[in-house]
């Protein structure tokens, strides 16, 4: 409980900073000159804000308190979930055709309790030539048509963050990567090359618990550790085309799986050679949005599917459909689907086939966001149920702009199911709520 | 400054020209569609700063500024509207790309940088607020005047006074609307929405006009809500028509990268 208050006293810091920078403009912007709405934004405010900037940089961010926990105690681990102040601050610089980018935060996380700089972007795009962009440095990638469910997209995801109530932002991390883009009339070209692989923020028993084969049941190791990175590169391709209103889609990747799968000839865990290909479309069908996307993933180093420390090559679809119902109120929803190839094979040599995931894994997604208040509330669900795993996931999740500078959001992360190995259903001890307070200066 | 000087002239050119046409019209689909093309076509494209300052009924003002690139792929017919947003901190580097259709649902994309994702939108309710304004999208791509029945209701001194119905009421939750349309410039200066108990419960006024390109051009509108209190004043400034935006801006690769060359003023 110690934690929890001195986090509290640390939100208590943040919103007292937040208010004294608040109350400033807004003393003096609104007060003098009622009848011209604009006035605190007079002259110097409409300067270009694409102009080749002579001074100096404008920053731009935000001071964000977050703090969550789960219900249930569990061994090895604190009840916080989510303790932080942050610290985001971001620029951009153009000159000559040479952008740079940078977003970065300064994090005290009160649940490792550790200080840390984490670079979200630093990166300059420029076009060496006229149908070819280059984005060099750290950088966050996305590319592929699941919502919250990626099929061809292998850039590295932060699931801690997303557990534990960060911002959906935080779910992808950056990478550090030399994106090629080049656009002609029969197809675009994306070649992402990130020279020493990035994996996943995967879960390895800091914040929360996972199935333990060893003990049987989810738990967090007394050690939390993390496997060791291989030092080899990643490659990821995608070719596209945007024909009439429909938007199709090639996807092409070589490097590994994004989470410790494997395990080494120490019995350590590691992360396997991964090859995918995949293919989407995306197009507007009736009143929505529909969406089709499939991967093979080609686990290089268990092709035959009988190495029990090695997963076996699988292959991934997806359907969705995304509408707005009635006014302001738009639902999404998603089938998902897991095939293991040889999975006969992989019970056969398995050390644990009880425990083996379903030759078939299935997953049925909904998500409503409802809109209020001139856009100022916003309440979300989202829903992963899956069939075959018996489990299931739900976050829903209000948030209130007040303004433009204070937010306001909290949520649940609830996670069950009926057995205590499966995808959701073993992370059930971590089923947590969270609240966070933002203000954007 | 420029604006308090422009501002009076454009009135007072307005003031000396000439009785606006010797002949009224009388062919309300004329009217219509010459309003249709004076308020959303001007030039084969155009860039636009903006900005608008929302005020809730608790007099809360929020701002959100915005560079708008715009080009016709017909006249009176399909256009490619984006959207790029540098204020406040929040949707900074957010864009949203529409490619309007005259005979089918619009293509709409929305850019989220933090994420470096692009989301399609489904085409949805066009009368839903436009990033927490009280403008709808479709007050700021434009109504299709084949939604509705027309009706030339009166013909002033310097308005024609037109009445419109929805032809599918159901979708759209306004009963009629109420507009004057300027005899010379034929931009609408005013719109009052009524709904079913015949009250007033929107207003659209056009508070600045002035000719840029030879178009004449809104440079500020308010839109109000009489019965809730709120109300959002929109302002554009920097205002250039014919620039000679390529059809390919409106894309995917402009999306993650602004084009900057193209959002810039002229001569900075």
């Amino acid at each position: 409980m110690h934690a929890t208050w001195l986090l509290l006293v640390m939100l208590g810091l943040a919103l007292a900073a937040g208010a004294v920078a608040l109350a400033e403009p807004d003393d003096d912007a609104w007060g003098g000159e009622e009848d011209d709405p604009f006035a605190e934004f007079e002259d110097e405010d409409w300067d270009d804000p694409w102009a080749t900037r002579g001074g100096g940089l404008s920053w731009t961010g935000f001071i964000e308190g977050g703090l969550g926990a789960r219900w249930e105690d569990v061994e090895n681990l604190d009840r916080l979930t989510l303790g932080e102040l942050r610290l985001r601050a971001e620029t951009r610089y153009d000159h000559g055709g040479f952008r740079v980018d940078f977003k970065g935060d300064l994090l005290w996380d009160h649940v490792i309790e550790d200080l840390d700089t984490q670079v979200r972007e630093l990166a300059v795009t420029f076009s060496p030539a006229t149908s070819v962009d280059l984005k060099l440095g750290r950088q966050v990638l996305t590319w592929g048509t699941g919502d919250l469910l990626f099929l061809n997209d292998l850039f590295p995801k932060d699931f801690i963050s997303f557990f534990a109530g960060r911002d959906e932002d935080y779910l992808k991390s950056p990478s550090d990567t030399a994106r090629m883009s080049i656009f002609t009339a029969p197809v675009n070209i994306d070649l992402a090359w990130t020279p020493r692989f990035q994996p996943d923020d995967y879960l390895y028993g800091e914040r929360f618990v996972f199935w333990n084969p060893m003990l049987g049941e989810p738990a967090a190791p007394a050690e939390p550790r993390r496997a060791d990175e291989p030092s080899n590169g990643e490659l990821a391709l995608r070719l596209f085309r945007t024909v009439a209103a429909t938007e199709y889609a090639l996807y092409g990747y070589t490097g590994r799986w994004k989470q410790p799968l494997g395990v080494n000839a120490a019995g350590e865990p590691a992360f396997p050679k991964l090859h995918a290909w995949g293919a989407s479309v995306r197009t507007p069908v009736h009143k929505g949005i529909f969406n089709a996307e499939a991967a093979w993933y080609d686990s290089r180093d268990d092709r035959r599917g009988d190495d029990p420390r090695t997963p076996n090559s699988e292959l991934r679809l997806l359907l969705g459909y995304d509408q707005e119902l009635v006014r302001n109120l738009t639902a999404g929803t998603q089938l998902y689907a897991e095939h293991i190839q040889h999975h006969d094979r992989l019970l056969e040599n398995s050390l644990d086939p009880e425990h083996e995931r379903d030759e078939w894994r299935t997953v049925a997604t909904l998500r409503l966001t409802y809109r209020a208040l001139q856009d100022t509330l916003t309440s979300s669900l989202f829903v992963f149920v899956s069939p075959s795993d018996e489990d299931y996931y739900l976050r829903p999740a209000v948030s209130w702009r007040r303004d433009d500078h204070w937010l306001f959001s909290a949520g649940l992360n609830l996670f069950g199911g009926r057995a205590e190995h499966t995808f959701f259903g073993q992370l059930e001890d971590n089923s947590n709520g969270w609240v966070r307070l933002r203000y954007y200066y | 400054m420029k604006r308090a000087i422009t501002f009076p002239l454009a009135i007072l050119a307005l003031a000396l020209a000439p009785p606006a046409q010797a002949e009224a019209l009388t062919d309300v689909a004329e009217i219509v569609e010459r309003a249709n093309l004076a308020a959303y076509y001007a030039g084969d494209d155009g860039r636009s700063e903006a900005r608008m300052i929302i005020e809730d009924a608790q007099d809360r003002r929020q701002l959100r500024q915005f560079t708008v690139l715009r080009r016709n792929r017909e006249v009176g017919g399909d256009q490619d509207f984006m959207v790029f947003f540098s204020r406040p901190s929040d949707v900074r580097g957010t864009v949203f790309l529409v490619a309007k259709h005259v005979e089918r649902d619009d293509d709409r994309w929305l850019y989220l940088p933090g994420l470096d994702l692009v989301r399609r939108i489904s085409a949805g309710d066009k009368r839903t607020s436009f990033v927490g304004s009280h403008f709808f999208y479709e007050d700021v791509s434009g109504r299709n005047p084949a939604d509705d029945e027309h009706r030339l209701v009166e013909t002033t001194e310097e308005h024609y006074v037109l009445e419109s119905k929805p032809k599918s009421p159901g979708t759209v939750e306004f009963e009629r609307y109420v507009t004057r349309i300027d005899r010379e410039t034929f931009l609408p200066t005013k719109t009052e929405y009524y709904d079913g108990r015949e009250r007033v419960y929107r207003v659209m006024e056009v508070l600045g006009v002035e000719e840029i390109g030879g178009h004449p051009t809104v440079t500020q509108s308010r839109i109000s809500d009489p019965l809730s209190g709120g109300n959002t004043l929109m302002e554009f400034r920097y205002t250039e028509y014919d620039v000679g935006l390529p059809a390919d801006v409106f894309s995917e690769r402009y999306l993650r990268t602004p084009p900057v060359d193209w959002l810039r003023r002229s001569g900075e």
